[in-house]
């Protein structure tokens, strides 16, 4: 039994109910999340290299995004830890270079005397030795005089050296590297990143013990082991005279020793070592151990 | 292929949209009928809320008028004769059967007036429970939908809820792109089951109280009707 007034209410209910449900259909469409960018912590994993990398710049740089050393001169590279000092164009002196004294100017005086006296009239002799005696002198005061003009003599003063070096402590060498980098970034001079792989050390290894000769069926080889440190240079090549670090006694290990320096210079160039890396080996010990080599 | 081509490859029914109607259209059929019937089930609670609205300010209404009619000194006689013509309801249905017990008593040539008290009394009884059962009628309708439509909603959520992490499973990819629109229309049964249940509730709580209301107006009017008519009958036996 339908009455009109549950008509009415029936018809209000479902024209409100598909009223709302049209404006349902307009307005409830699925917006996606305007989400604020969150502030998020951006994680990256790096190796202790990339990190040192990083670290690479100067200490006062503006923040740049690339990480760049100061250079400022090609050369071998070298880096200062103050790069604000003024650049000095002179060398840098080192004491112990200018420890040996420069030789002194030969005294000129000594020559004449030296001339074996004729034996004729002892008048004539001596006048004419007076008189060359003179002008030896003279001639010497001369050349003396010339040279004191021309080469003003330096004095070698250990304090003066010392105070020489004092002053120069504001300046400081220009900073050198592969490429010049007006502008370099912040980070710390000595974040070297080069690393010498276990690769390349192993082909070195290899090169030197194939060219090492120790004396074999010694009793103790343990006393035979040799530890060199050589310093190379960006061609590979020893750029100085390798130091023994291992002391021992006996022919036996001289020979071992002498062996392993010869190994060295005759192992160079060592360009299995990459040039990227060269501050990693620019100076590397070696250890020369005979028990290795027989182990393989 | 990158992942996202693989998800649209695995999940053809899942697309971007997300409309209301995309919502319905997208879910298994069962979570369709759910979200059918609970439509209907809302229509009709608010038809029977629209109706029992308009019938108890109606009804207190006529009750009013009534009630001022009554106390205003007119003639019982001329009342009834003027209700009696029409059909009525509530207050002045009670007074047109008091009367039509009442009248009957008296025109008949017996003058029966031993039972007449007790007559009059069931049948104003008997009015009264028909008048609360026109004003309650329905009103379960509204109880059933008001607790079960949760319920309702909730089977749909769980069903499509199913069916979407069977789905992933079949997808073998977890990204919220995959796993939100199945889950979103589920959500949407029970949402559905809310919007029909939370009305129903509260209007089902309201007209309980309003039925009671005007069974208590209507009872005291019938004691105090009662207690008119037994002087009358006092006088005149």
């Amino acid at each position: 039994m339908k009455r009109p007034e549950m008509k009415t209410g029936l018809t209000i209910s479902a024209l409100a109910h598909a009223g709302l449900l049209l404006w349902g259909l307009i307005s409830f469409n699925a917006r996606p999340l305007e989400a604020r960018p969150t502030d998020s912590l951006p994680v990256d994993i790096i190796s202790t290299k990339e990190f040192s990398e990083l670290t690479k710049g100067v200490k006062n740089a503006p923040k740049v995004e690339e990480s760049k050393q100061l250079v400022e001169k090609v050369a071998e590279p070298r880096t200062v830890d103050d790069t604000s000092a003024k650049i000095s164009e002179k060398r840098e002196v080192k004491t112990a270079a200018a420890e040996p004294p420069l030789p002194e100017p030969r005294p000129a005086e000594a020559k004449p005397e030296k001339k074996p006296p004729p034996k004729t009239d002892p008048i004539a002799e001596t006048l004419k030795k007076e008189e060359a005696k003179k002008r030896a002198e003279e001639r010497a005061k001369a050349k003396q005089q010339k040279q004191q003009q021309q080469k003003p003599q330096p004095k070698f003063d250990p304090m003066q050296i010392a105070a020489l070096l004092d002053k120069r402590d504001p300046q400081r060498q220009a900073v050198t590297g592969e490429a010049v980098v007006p502008m370099p970034s912040l980070g710390t001079s000595s974040g070297s990143a080069s690393k010498i792989s276990q690769s390349e050390l192993d082909a070195m290894r290899a090169r030197l013990m194939q060219l090492w000769n120790p004396p074999a069926g010694v009793q103790n080889p343990q006393e035979l082991v040799v530890r060199i440190r050589i310093k190379l240079g960006r061609d590979g090549r020893l750029a100085g005279p390798p130091i023994v670090l291992t002391s021992g006694r006996g022919t036996i290990f001289e020979t071992a020793r002498d062996n392993a320096i010869r190994a060295l210079f005759r192992g160079q160039p060592f360009n299995m070592l990459s040039p990227s890396t060269y501050e990693a080996w620019k100076e590397i010990e070696i250890t020369f151990d005979p028990r290795d080599m027989y182990n393989g | 292929m990158n992942p996202g081509d693989v998800a649209q490859a695995a999940l053809p029914l899942t697309s971007s949209d997300l409309s209301l109607f995309a919502l319905f259209w997208q879910a298994h059929w069962v979570v369709k009928s759910v979200m059918l019937g609970l439509l209907v089930a809302s229509v009709w609670v608010w038809a029977i809320v629209i109706d029992k609205l308009m019938l108890f300010g109606r009804t207190r209404k006529a009750m009013d008028r009534f009630e001022q009619a009554f106390w205003s000194g007119q003639s019982l006689e001329e009342l009834y004769g003027s209700l009696s013509s029409r059909p009525v309801h509530s207050m002045a249905a009670l007074f047109v059967a008091a009367m039509r017990e009442w009248k009957r008593s008296f025109e008949s040539k017996s003058r029966t007036f031993a039972g007449l008290q007790t007559r009059i009394e069931k049948v104003m009884d008997v009015t009264i429970a028909r008048e609360i059962e026109r004003l309650e009628r329905r009103l379960l309708v509204l109880a059933t939908v008001g607790s079960a439509g949760p319920f309702i909603g909730l089977f749909g959520t769980v069903w499509g809820i199913m069916t979407s992490f069977q789905s992933i499973a079949a997808s073998k990819n977890t990204s919220l792109a995959v796993v939100a629109p199945g889950i979103a229309e589920a959500l949407f049964a029970t949402a559905i089951g809310l919007i029909a249940a939370i009305p129903a509730t509260i209007f089902y709580n309201k007209f309980v109280s309003e039925v009671n209301k005007q069974a208590q107006r209507l009872e005291g009017f019938a004691d105090e009707f009662a207690a008119i008519l037994s002087r009358q009958i006092d006088e005149r036996a």
